[in-house]
C-alpha cells in the first residue's frame, strides 16, 4: 500500500491553507474565552457548556451514524463511514478534555443544585440525591466518556485494520473483553469466526460493537443530556428529554456529513461519493427535521396541555421576555424553513441549497442548545456574549484540527468495506 | 489523486461470507413465482381452510351477539366500576390499532428506505393492517354507551347545535384513524391492481379447461370481478409510470400517518394529568410499541402461511430474521420507555407518580406488569441469538408472546393507572366480565374471517414486486434476464 493512499492530501499545496483555519480559530477562541472569563465567569461557564453540548451532538450523532451503518448492513453509506468514525472519535479523549473546565466550573457557576448544602431544603433535589450528588455526577460523567471512548475507538480500530486486511501490515488483535464477546458469537450465534479471513473478521467485530453499542449508546446519551443539560434546572423533568437531544444531534450530524462529503469530493479526496450518498443524506436530513419537530412538539404539547406547574415552569421561562422570539424562531427555523426547503428531490444534490442549509442547521442547533441553557442566567431574553463565540471557536477549532489530522493520517475512504461495491457501482 | 486512481485502491468485491442472501431462493424463474402465488387463489382451498373459516365465523358471530347484548342492555354488562371507568374497550381498541401499524410501516416506510425484502411480506401485512383497524374501530363505537348516538363523534350539523369536544383527543382519534384506514385501504388496493390483472388474464387463459357449465359461469364471473377491480390494467408503459408515481406519493403520505395515528392514540392518555398517563415520551413510545406488536402479528400469521402454501422460497428465513431484528429493536425501544417512565417518576419527585409506577410493579396488578415486561422486553432479547431468529417455530412462539405482551401493556396503562384514585376511599379493583372477554375473543374471529377470505380470493404476495427483486429481473444479470423465463408464465 503506497503512502499516496494513506495520506492522499499531504502533499497538496492547496490544502495547507484551509487546514490552518482551525488553528487560527483556536487562537482567536482562546483570546475571546480569556476575555469572557475575566468579564463574567458565570456567563463564560454557560457559554462554554453551550458550545460543548453543541459539539458533543456532533460526536454522538456521528457515533449513531456509524452504529446504524453496521446494524442495517447498509451499502450506500460505506464511503462516508471513515470520516464519521473520525468525528465520533472526537468524543474521547478530546471532548472528554473539553469537559474538564465544565467539571471545574460546575459547582460554582453552572449547576445550582450543587450549591445546595442540605438537600432536605429542596424536595426536587432530595428525591434524587442518589444521582444528584457531586461524587456521582463526576463519576458518571467520567464513565460516559470512557464508554464512548471504548466504543468509538474499537469501531475505528477494526475499520482501519480492515484496510490492511490481507496484507502483512494487518495487526488486528482482540482486546479484552472482545475475546468474550467473540466467543459468545462463535458459540451461541453459530457464526463462523474467520480469524484467517481478516476482512470478514473486521466486519464481524464492527457489527458486534454496533449491536451492544447502540443499546448502551441510548442510555449513555440520555444520561449525558440529563446530567449536563437538564440538570441546570434540576426541578424540570421530561421522559422525552434524551430523545429530544438525540434528534437534534443526529440532525446536525447529517448536515455536517453532507457538507464534509461535498468538500472532500470537491478536493478530489473522496471520489467514491456520488449522488447516491448526497441524496440519501439529504433525505435523512429531511426525515430528522420532521423527527425533531415531532419530538419537541410532543414534549411541549403534552406539558402545555396538562398544565402541571412542576413541568410548565420550564417552558414558561422560555416564553418570557425576548425568549418568546427564540421559541418562535425554533418552530419556524428548526422545522418549517428546512422542511419546506428540503422537500424537493433535486435540492438534496444542489450545493446552492445544501450549503446554506448546513449553515442554517448549525445556527438552529446552536440556538436550540442556547434555548436549553441560557434562560437560567438570562431570564429576560437572550444576551449574546463574547464568550459564546470564543467557546465555539476554541472547542470547534480544536476538534476540527484533530479531525483533520485523523482524516489525513488514514485512507479517507474505507478500502476493503464489503459493501463498497454497492456504494460505488450503483450510481 | 485522480478519480480512477482512488477507485483502484478501493476494493469493491464482497467476500463470500458476507454476500447478501437472495430474497427468492433457488433462483426460481419468474413464471414459477406467479404460479406459486396465483395458484393459491385459483386452486381449491384445503379442508383446514373451511374448518378455520367456520370456527372464525362462529367466533365473529359470538362477538356480534355480545355487542347486541351490550347495546340492548347497557355498559353495565361490562366490568367497569368506579374508579375504573375505562376498561377492556379502550385496551382492545389500542391493541388492534397497534397491530394495524406494521402493514403501512412495511409498505410505506420500508419502501422509502429502499428495503427490498419488504416485497414478500407487504401485501399480507397491509391486509392485516386493514382488518386490524376494522376490529379496532368497533370498540370506540360501542364504548360510547348509547351507540345510536355514535354519530356525535363526527362534527355533523344538527338541530341541537351539539358539537363534539374538539379539544378531546378522542375526537382527534376519529379523524386520525379514519384517515389512516382510508389511505391504507387505497394503498393496499392500488398495489393489488397489477396482480388482480394477472389473475384476470390467467382466468381467461384457463377458461378452456372448465368442464361444466357451472365452472364456466364461475370463471366468467371471476373474470368480470377481477377485471372490474383491476381497472383495465394492461401493464403498458404508461400504466406503470403512473403506478410508480402514485405509489411513491401514497408511500410519502402514509409515512406520517404511521406516526400520527398512534401518537394521537397516546394523547388519549398523555394529555391528562393522571399519574401513569401523563408522560412526554408517550407518542414515540406508542409508535414503537405499535410497530413491535404489528410485526408480532405479521409473524404469527406468516409463519404458518408460508409453510401451508409452500412459500418458504419466497418468504425466506432471511425475511423472518429481518422481522425478528425489527421486533428486537422496537422491543428494546419500548423497554427504554418503560425504564424512562420509572426513572422520571423517581426523578421528578411527584409522590403520586412514583406511587403509580410502584403500584404497577408491586400492587394488585403486579402479574399484568410482569407479563408485560417478560413478553415485551425480555422475550425479544432472545433474538440476539441467531438460532432463535432463524428457527420459524421458535419465532412463532415469541411472536405469540409479543401479541400477549402488547395487549397487557395497554391493560397495565389503562387499568393500573385508574384503579388507585387519589383518595383511598375511591380505590377499586377491576375484573372483566364474560361479555368483556368474549366480545374481545370474538374480534379475533372477525379478524381471521377477513384474513382467510383475503388469502382465498386475493394474491397474498405481491407477485410483480417479488419478481423485481430477483436477479433475473436485473437487466445486467449474468443469469441472462429474459432468457431464463422463456416459456414461463409471467
Amino acid at each position: 500500500m503506497s503512502d499516496a493512499v494513506t495520506t492522499p492530501a499531504q502533499d497538496s499545496e492547496e490544502s495547507t491553507n484551509w487546514r490552518s483555519i482551525p488553528q487560527i480559530a483556536v487562537v482567536f477562541g482562546l483570546v475571546l474565552c480569556m476575555y469572557g472569563l475575566v468579564q463574567d465567569k458565570q456567563q463564560f461557564a454557560f457559554s462554554y457548556l453551550t458550545a460543548f453540548m453543541f459539539f458533543l451532538s456532533l460526536g454522538l450523532g456521528s457515533l449513531f451514524m456509524v452504529l446504524i451503518h453496521h446494524l442495517f448492513d447498509a451499502g450506500w453509506s460505506a464511503p462516508i463511514r471513515r470520516y464519521l468514525e473520525h468525528f465520533s472519535c472526537l468524543l474521547f479523549p478530546w471532548l472528554g478534555v473539553a469537559f474538564i473546565p465544565i467539571g471545574f466550573m460546575a459547582p460554582d457557576y453552572i449547576y445550582p443544585w450543587m450549591q445546595v448544602a442540605d438537600p432536605h431544603e429542596d424536595h426536587a433535589l432530595y428525591v434524587k440525591k442518589a444521582l444528584f450528588n457531586k461524587p456521582t455526577w463526576y463519576a458518571a460523567s467520567t464513565l460516559l466518556f470512557l464508554f464512548w471512548g471504548w466504543l468509538t475507538h474499537r469501531l475505528r480500530y477494526w475499520s482501519l485494520q480492515q484496510d490492511k486486511s490481507g496484507t502483512a501490515e494487518f495487526e488486528g488483535k482482540l482486546m479484552f473483553p472482545e475475546h468474550l464477546i467473540a466467543s459468545f458469537y462463535k458459540n451461541f450465534q453459530g457464526l463462523p469466526f474467520e480469524k484467517d479471513n481478516q476482512q470478514v473478521l473486521c466486519t464481524r467485530m464492527m457489527r458486534i460493537h454496533a449491536a451492544y453499542g447502540v443499546v448502551l449508546f441510548a442510555f449513555t446519551l440520555t444520561l449525558g443530556a440529563i446530567l449536563w443539560m437538564k440538570s441546570i434546572q434540576h426541578q424540570f423533568f421530561s421522559t422525552m428529554y434524551g430523545v429530544y437531544y438525540f434528534a437534534g444531534s443526529v440532525w446536525l450530524t447529517i448536515s455536517t456529513a453532507w457538507i464534509t462529503a461535498r468538500v472532500l469530493k470537491a478536493k478530489g479526496l473522496l471520489p467514491q461519493v456520488h449522488n447516491l450518498q448526497f441524496y440519501h443524506l439529504g433525505t435523512m436530513l429531511l426525515a430528522f427535521t420532521v423527527f425533531y419537530a415531532y419530538i419537541h412538539f410532543s414534549q411541549y404539547f403534552l406539558i402545555w396541555n396538562a398544565a402541571v406547574p412542576e413541568e410548565t415552569f420550564w417552558y414558561v421561562l422560555r416564553e418570557q421576555g425576548t425568549w418568546a422570539y427564540v421559541s418562535w424562531a425554533l418552530i419556524i427555523g428548526h422545522f418549517l424553513i428546512p422542511f419546506l426547503t428540503l422537500l424537493r428531490i433535486d435540492v438534496k444534490l444542489t450545493n446552492k441549497v445544501m450549503v446554506p442549509v448546513f449553515i442554517w442547521v448549525i445556527l438552529m442547533h446552536y440556538m436550540d442548545m442556547y434555548f436549553n441553557m441560557m434562560p437560567e442566567i438570562h431570564p429576560d431574553g437572550p444576551s449574546p456574549a463574547v464568550a459564546d463565540l470564543g467557546a465555539l471557536l476554541l472547542i470547534g477549532g480544536t476538534l476540527i484540527w484533530v479531525f483533520m489530522r485523523s482524516l489525513f493520517s488514514h485512507p479517507i475512504c474505507p478500502l476493503r468495506d464489503p459493501r463498497m461495491g454497492e456504494a460505488i457501482e450503483h450510481h | 489523486m485522480s478519480e480512477p486512481a482512488a477507485h483502484s485502491q478501493v476494493e469493491t468485491s464482497t467476500p463470500k461470507e458476507l454476500v447478501r442472501e437472495p430474497l427468492v431462493l433457488n433462483n426460481r424463474p419468474l413464471g414459477w413465482i406467479t404460479n406459486q402465488v396465483a395458484g393459491i387463489v385459483e386452486g381449491d382451498m384445503p379442508k383446514w381452510w373451511n374448518i378455520a373459516f367456520g370456527v372464525s365465523f362462529l367466533l365473529m358471530l359470538m362477538s356480534f351477539g355480545y355487542i347486541g347484548y351490550l347495546i340492548t342492555t347497557g355498559v353495565g354488562v361490562w366490568g367497569l366500576n368506579h374508579p375504573v371507568a375505562w376498561g377492556w374497550a379502550i385496551v382492545n381498541f389500542v391493541f388492534w390499532i397497534g397491530i394495524g401499524h406494521a402493514g403501512t410501516l412495511i409498505s410505506a416506510i420500508l419502501f422509502l428506505l429502499r428495503q427490498k425484502w419488504r416485497t414478500s411480506v407487504n401485501r399480507t401485512a397491509e391486509a392485516m393492517t386493514i382488518f386490524a383497524v376494522i376490529c379496532a374501530g368497533i370498540f370506540p363505537g360501542i364504548h360510547v354507551g348509547r351507540i345510536w348516538l355514535a354519530w356525535w363523534l363526527f362534527p355533523l350539523p344538527n338541530a341541537n347545535a351539539i358539537w363534539p369536544q374538539f379539544r378531546s383527543p378522542l375526537l382527534w382519534d376519529v379523524f386520525a384513524v379514519s384517515t389512516y384506514f382510508t389511505v391504507s385501504l387505497l394503498f393496499w388496493y392500488m398495489g393489488l391492481i397489477p396482480d388482480l390483472a394477472t389473475i384476470r388474464d390467467r382466468l381467461r387463459k384457463n377458461a378452456g379447461q372448465c368442464k361444466t357449465g357451472l365452472d364456466k359461469m364461475i370463471n366468467k364471473l371471476k373474470q368480470f370481478l377481477y377485471g372490474l377491480f383491476s381497472m383495465g390494467w394492461i401493464g403498458s408503459n404508461r400504466h406503470w409510470r403512473n403506478y410508480e408515481k402514485a405509489y411513491l406519493l401514497l408511500a410519502g403520505l402514509s409515512t406520517p400517518l404511521v406516526l400520527s395515528v398512534h401518537s394521537i392514540v397516546s394523547f388519549d392518555f398523555a394529555v391528562s394529568q393522571l399519574p401513569g398517563w401523563h408522560t412526554t415520551i408517550f407518542p414515540p413510545y406508542f409508535v414503537a410499541g405499535a410497530v413491535f406488536s404489528g410485526f408480532g402479528m405479521v409473524l404469527t400469521l406468516m409463519i404458518p402461511m408460508r409453510t401451508i402454501f409452500n412459500l418458504e422460497e419466497i418468504i425466506t428465513v432471511r425475511h423472518l430474521e429481518l422481522m425478528c431484528k425489527v421486533i428486537m429493536a422496537t422491543g428494546t425501544i419500548v423497554g427504554y420507555a418503560y425504564g424512562m417512565e420509572f426513572f422520571i417518576a423517581w426523578y421528578g419527585g411527584n409522590p403520586y407518580e412514583l406511587y403509580a409506577f410502584k403500584n404497577r410493579a408491586f400492587g394488585p396488578y403486579w402479574w399484568s406488569y410482569w407479563i408485560m415486561i417478560s413478553c415485551n422486553v425480555i422475550s425479544p432479547q432472545l433474538f440476539w441469538f441467531k438460532w432463535c431468529r432463524t428457527s420459524p417455530w421458535f419465532i412463532f412462539v415469541v411472536s405469540i408472546f409479543v401479541n400477549i405482551g402488547m395487549w397487557f401493556e395497554r391493560f397495565v396503562i389503562v387499568v393500573t393507572s385508574l384503579h388507585r384514585d387519589y383518595l383511598p376511599a375511591s380505590w377499586g379493583y377491576y375484573s372483566p366480565t364474560q361479555v368483556d372477554i368474549l366480545t374481545f375473543v370474538g374480534t379475533f374471529g372477525l379478524f381471521m374471517v377477513l384474513f382467510l377470505l383475503f388469502i382465498r380470493y386475493l394474491p397474498s404476495i405481491t407477485i410483480f414486486e417479488v419478481k423485481a427483486v430477483t436477479p433475473q429481473a436485473d437487466p445486467h444479470s449474468v443469469e441472462g434476464g429474459a432468457d431464463r423465463v422463456k416459456g414461463g408464465d409471467h
